[in-house]
């Protein structure tokens, strides 16, 4: 367990300082889609560890749901963008919704308090 | 299973850290770049400016056309005023003039000094002008002096006087005009040189191709006389 914190923290300095210095930059007109992305990654991280809590998380669901996720859904708002539907928004509303769940459970399990 | 997962879980920590940290360099750069859609209306813009900038040009280059044809028009009403003045000044007799015409010489019968009754008078030099005038002449002279339309002629003393100045024979008259004319107009039978001659004066006409008159030696003015304005109140 202990070893699995070091393991985060690790794994986001590296990740920080990485993203902050690589010297690749992407044209605002792309900002957006790599929000989305962010907001998928952090609704699977979120949710991996709801499961992790619930005594249900699957290594390979949480692995390919964190990546998968957020490329599909950088994909679609894209889509969205050529065929001219603002899913971008839609993007944002779905997965604000279910982080905002997911925190709630999980501020529920710490509080010890099942519903 | 459980080092499966550390290594799911570093492998995620990291992509995270480096989504959010990336994401957050690219927000931030907001202020310094220009989103698409400013973008586009900057674009615009630019085209809109670019067509009134050509705009204006094109405003400017007629206008500075029209300056140079008004300029243009101001030289020719320059020109058209010094020709003007060039004339004015040639009939009032400010400049000198040449062109074809003749050259008459009257002298006092030999023999004798001015004073006798045979001597040439104001009057018969008066009768010349006015000969040379009625052909036509243009411009005339006599010893130098330009004949305008205040000069006299006129006996002061022994002497004549035309413009004030005092001229003595011979006399030498130039007229500018059809030369041919003026030379029949003076030497008609029963005319002006016929009748001098009888009375014994030298005179001699002849016809020049190119006679000078010269200027006036003071030039014309009006001290008491003033134009009528004409075209403005009543």
């Amino acid at each position: 367990m202990w070893w699995g914190i070091v393991l985060v923290i690790l794994g986001l300095v590296v990740g920080i300082a990485l993203g902050l210095n690589l010297p690749l930059v992407i044209p605002q007109a792309y900002g957006k889609y790599l929000g989305v992305a962010v907001l998928a990654a952090l609704d699977s991280v979120f949710g991996g560890m709801r499961a992790s809590l619930e005594g249900r998380f699957d290594n390979a669901i949480f692995l390919s749901g964190f990546f998968v996720n957020a490329c599909l859904a950088a994909g679609l708002v894209f889509l969205g963008d050529r065929l001219g539907v603002e899913l971008y928004t839609a993007a944002i509303v779905a997965f604000g919704v279910r982080l905002f769940q997911n925190l709630a459970i999980i501020r529920r399990h710490f509080l010890g308090r099942k519903k | 299973m459980k080092k499966k997962e550390l290594v799911s879980l570093g492998l995620i920590a990291l992509a995270l850290g480096f989504l959010l940290a990336f994401t957050y360099r690219t927000a931030n750069r907001v202020e310094r770049t220009v989103p698409y859609d400013r973008a586009h209306e900057l674009t615009l813009e630019l085209k809109a400016l670019a067509k009134e900038r050509a705009d204006l040009e094109a405003q400017a280059r007629d206008l500075r056309a029209k300056l140079a044809k008004a300029k243009q028009g101001y030289s020719e009403a320059q020109l058209a005023l010094e020709a003007e003045v060039k004339e004015a000044a040639a009939l009032a007799g400010a400049v000198p003039l040449e062109g074809p015409g003749v050259r008459v010489v009257v002298d006092n019968p030999p023999g004798t000094a001015g004073g006798t009754i045979f001597a040439v008078r104001d009057e018969d030099l008066l009768k010349i002008v006015n000969e040379l005038r009625a052909a036509g002449a243009e411009a005339i002279s006599i010893n130098g002096q330009r004949l305008v339309s205040t000069s006299e002629i006129r006996t002061a003393g022994s002497f004549i006087n035309v413009n004030l100045q005092r001229i003595t024979p011979p006399y030498e008259i130039l007229a500018i005009g059809d030369s041919a004319a003026l030379k029949a107009a003076l030497e008609v039978k029963g005319g002006i040189v016929e009748t001098l001659r009888d009375w014994g004066v030298r005179i001699q006409v002849e016809a020049r191709q190119q006679v000078k008159v010269p200027a006036l030696s003071k030039p014309l003015r009006f001290d008491y006389a003033r134009a009528v304005e004409t075209g403005g109140k009543s």
